[in-house]
């Protein structure tokens, strides 16, 4: 039995057993965090939620993927098919392939790139394309004005998301997301949290917008564009769009997380749980994660002006101040 | 390993074909994305993360998308024109574009390499930055290369923000006093 663990430890298999569960994790997060909206919602505003299929309702994810299966697949008849149909795909798989470098746990992390944060950033990029692609391939005006929001609100908001990660560089000395929680070992109070926190809300903020949630969800915004660059789509292809959503909203989470919570670290020394530390990643996580959904039922969606004078006007000056601090402290102290 | 090189050579090459034959701007983006991904894998091969990674951020995610971006703004998706374009030039494109293949070729069997060889270049992002701004063991130069490029690019964007800046009502009456 131990032979067969410690081949499977082996490199080939170890990569491809890591990967499966990763997509296996992604595919159950967007399910579970579909659910989880649902019954936030419903509880913030004074209702019950889905409660009819299981108790209390925990087998409604179930019963939505089993509908979406079935449902049929349309793309208009003047749809780009091509783009149309690869647009889902290029949206979720940055979102799933990020999991990649997220240490869960002391050692569990698929690949410890050296560029771990280098790898987040540029990878997050992509999902960029695949809204656009996805506006221009329905070919219908309301999914085209959303592609343009998108891509007009995620490229902006990737400057600020990008700045508030250099402080956390500049103290841990290192790109790796491992070196990153490593660093941060040895009570909450060592945690990246309290010396950057201007540069945990710009990074906060900038990561809700990058996942296009309320109140930056101008590029879906039912009320206004119908679900903009979305509208289109139905049955699996609608499904993976909004499964790679709520993937990038977990991932969001996970590596704010990892970058200024202390990632699997827990709060005191004497509750270390070993290889079992996974749970204090899963609670901060989740807990982030239930924050997000705070937010979208509680704040109300931005402007366009808006949205781009708060990027560019507040969070980029915001993160730049911190930057200098950060940077000119680490001089002094060492 | 050479199947990987071929793997990435085909997406390379064919993507690139697409970007020049395909009769849709946009598709012709869309393509120009996955050479870029092709050259970003060859970076990866030849043991470069970091340089994947910048590759995939600014071209993949910032330059794609911009000028799908403009493309989407100023003109319809479908131009007729653009076809007899394509058509008429097709054969001195494919002339030139041997020619330059063929040269560099030529230039880099030429080249001594020194004491270089492919995927033996800096590994870490650290290294690759005290090159690129001449730390240690680096050129001065490039230091200088880097600073000239920031302050360009600082003037395309003081540039940029003059040229759309909506003129208001008081600058434009002092504007018409002068």
């Amino acid at each position: 039995m131990s032979a067969f663990v410690n081949a499977l430890d082996q490199e080939p298999w170890r990569f491809i057993i890591s990967l499966l569960a990763i997509i296996f994790l992604t595919l159950n997060v967007a399910a579970v965090l579909t659910f989880a909206e649902r019954k936030v919602a419903g509880y913030i505003q004074l209702r019950y939620g889905p409660n009819r299929v299981g108790p209390r309702g925990v087998l409604q994810p179930m019963a939505d993927v089993l509908k979406l299966f079935t449902k049929e697949n349309l793309s208009p008849g003047r749809a780009d098919v091509w783009v149309f149909l690869a647009a889902p795909i290029a949206m979720f798989i940055p979102a799933a392939v990020i999991w990649m470098v997220v240490p869960f746990a002391p050692k569990a992390v698929v690949t410890n790139l050296n560029i771990g944060l280098l790898f987040v950033v540029s990878t997050t990029s992509i999902g960029a394309l695949g809204v656009v692609m996805a506006g221009y391939g329905s070919r219908s005006n309301f999914s085209l004005l959303g592609a343009l929001r998108g891509a007009a609100q995620m490229i902006s908001y990737e400057v600020p998301l990008i700045l508030s990660l250099l402080g956390v560089i500049i103290l841990t000395g290192s790109l790796s997301l491992v070196n990153v929680v490593n660093n941060q070992a040895g009570g909450f109070w060592h945690w990246y949290i309290w010396s950057q926190l201007p540069m945990f809300a710009t990074f906060y903020i900038a990561g809700i917008a990058e996942v296009k949630r309320i109140p930056f969800d101008l590029p879906e915004g039912e009320s206004e564009i119908v679900g903009g660059f979305m509208i289109e789509y139905s049955g699996m292809t609608w499904a993976l769009i909004q499964a790679s959503e709520f993937a990038s909203m977990g991932l969001m989470s996970a590596i704010t997380t990892t970058l200024f919570l202390g990632g699997w670290q827990p709060p005191f020394d004497f509750l270390d749980f070993g290889n079992f530390n996974w749970i204090w990643f899963g609670l901060k996580t989740a807990i982030i994660m239930f924050t997000f959904q705070w937010i979208r039922w509680s704040v109300p969606r931005l402007r366009m002006d808006q949205l781009m004078d708060f990027g560019w006007k507040f969070l980029v000056p915001l993160s730049l101040v911190w930057l200098f601090v950060t940077a000119a402290g680490t001089l002094i102290i060492h | 390993m050479i199947f990987v090189f071929i793997v990435l050579s085909a997406i390379t090459l064919i993507s690139s074909f697409g970007v020049v034959i395909s009769r849709n701007v946009v598709h012709s983006a869309l393509f120009m994305s996955g050479a870029f991904l092709g050259v970003a894998g060859f970076f990866a091969m030849l043991h470069s993360p970091a340089l994947a990674a910048l590759q995939v951020l600014i071209y993949v995610g910032a330059v794609t998308v911009v000028i799908l971006f403009g493309i989407m703004f100023t003109q319809r998706p479908q131009v007729r024109r653009f076809r007899t374009i394509l058509n008429r030039q097709v054969g001195a494109g494919f002339t030139v574009a041997l020619f330059v293949g063929a040269l560099l070729i030529y230039v880099f069997l030429q080249q001594d390499w020194g004491s270089t060889s492919a995927g033996h270049g800096p590994r870490t992002v650290a290294s690759l930055g005290r090159i690129l701004v001449g730390v240690s063991s680096g050129t001065d130069i490039f230091a200088l290369l880097f600073e000239v490029a920031s302050i360009l690019l600082l003037v395309a964007v003081v540039a940029a923000i003059v040229i759309s800046r909506r003129k208001t009502g008081e600058g434009v009456e002092r504007r018409a006093e002068e």
